[in-house]
């Protein structure tokens, strides 16, 4: 990470640490307090604003996989974090850290993923401190 | 289908409803900023802002709202729901892509570019691609009651040295002011002194003060710093491309709450 996106990883950190602050799209219907990892195979990424979102297949030990959908933030922040439309792609199978629905809907808030690199990519906020030790 | 006649009378009324706008066009006063008179060159005395600004953490700072009325039972009643829920999040309009209007636009956590021509000063803040004016070719305010209430008001600002001073009036009622759980009423005056930081000029200072005689028993001053960057520019932002959040039949957002 250069200093130039940790200065604004940073900086996106402390307002929307701040929740009220952050008011145009809901969080309440995650539960904020929980973090599951999940690993699955990338359906399809959704590369839109106000939020990204990706689809996952999560395998089961039976049945047909369950598909997952991860909200993520703003295409804008992730740019800015160095996250393109292409980072992840259909047919990868990558690990997920996300908030899940607080009703157990199979998705939840994106907080960290595990790139085929093997380096970490993180949700803007405090979770960036991840990234931070794990990207050395 | 139209009958031929009620057609002619369509056209005709089209016609004439031309010839009264562009009557009443002739007699609307040219401003300065749009004079063919004033001059580029006046620019080159006010500071560099270019660039893009992004809001410095932990630079929030001003004086506590002094609450009156409704207001104050209001926010006393969300204060009481947040103790008892931690998850508990202030209903606001602006989850279905609204624009945040004034003066939240100007703190929202994305960036502002700020555009300087001649007698005028324009500001777009890169979430959900909001921009206001702020007209500076000396016209006055227009009397508060013939203005038509909107997101971003009508702003006035004047150059006091490097230092933007800016006065808006004639934002909608119900919008947040200064942080969730407040909103203004229709007396909301917004002063804004917008300015560089003299001893490190890649920051800009932001100080509201908030008089609404409906809402607040005292002015209420918010200070706000902004980095800058010069290696952005700004990212398009089209909320509606794949809003999730569905609309009532009254333009509320029904966000899923599971408190």
């Amino acid at each position: 990470m250069n200093k130039l996106t940790r200065l604004l990883a940073s900086c996106a950190m402390g307002i929307l640490a701040s929740a009220p602050a952050f008011g145009h799209h809901s969080f309440a219907m995650f539960d904020l307090t929980r973090r599951v990892t999940i690993t699955g195979v990338v359906a399809e990424v959704q590369w839109t604003n106000p939020h990204v979102w990706v689809y996952v297949d999560v395998p089961r030990s039976e049945g047909p996989p369950v598909r997952w959908a991860i909200e993520y933030t703003s295409v804008n922040h992730l740019t800015r974090l160095g996250m393109t439309r292409t980072t992840i792609k259909p047919g990868e199978t990558i690990e997920f850290q996300v908030n899940p629905y607080a009703d157990g809907t199979a998705g939840g808030r994106f907080q960290i993923m595990k790139l085929p690199s093997g380096r970490f990519f993180c949700d803007v906020g405090a979770v960036q401190q991840f990234c931070a030790e794990n990207n050395k | 289908m139209m009958t031929s006649a009620w057609r002619v009378c369509a056209i005709l009324c089209g016609g004439l409803m031309w010839s009264v706008s562009s009557s009443a066009q002739e007699a609307r006063p040219v401003h300065p900023a749009n004079s063919d008179k004033v001059s580029y060159a006046a620019l080159d005395a006010l500071p560099d802002w270019r660039g893009l600004w992004f809001p410095a953490i932990g630079k929030v700072g001003g004086t506590q709202p002094a609450l009156v009325g409704e207001a104050r039972k209001t926010w006393e009643a969300h204060q009481a729901q947040l103790k008892a829920n931690p998850r508990y999040e202030v209903p606001e309009t602006s989850d279905n892509c609204e624009p945040d209007g004034m003066p939240s636009l100007m703190t929202f956590p994305y960036n502002l570019e700020i555009l300087f021509t001649p007698g005028k000063v324009t500001i777009i803040q890169e979430a959900l691609m909001q921009v206001r004016r702020i007209f500076t070719d000396g016209r006055p305010l227009p009397p508060r009651e013939q203005l038509d209430p909107n997101y971003f008001g009508y702003s006035v600002g004047r150059w006091e040295g490097q230092t933007l001073v800016v006065t808006t009036i004639g934002t909608r009622p119900g919008q947040r002011l200064g942080i969730a759980g407040i909103v203004n009423s229709d007396r909301l005056t917004i002063t804004e002194r917008i300015f560089l930081d003299p001893a490190n000029r890649d920051l800009l200072h932001l100080e509201f003060t908030f008089e609404d005689p409906e809402v607040l028993a005292e002015p209420w001053r918010r200070t706000h710093t902004f980095r800058r960057d010069r290696t952005w520019e700004q990212i398009e932002y089209i909320c509606v491309q794949n809003n999730r959040h569905r609309i009532d039949e009254k333009g509320q957002t029904v966000v899923p709450r599971i408190n």
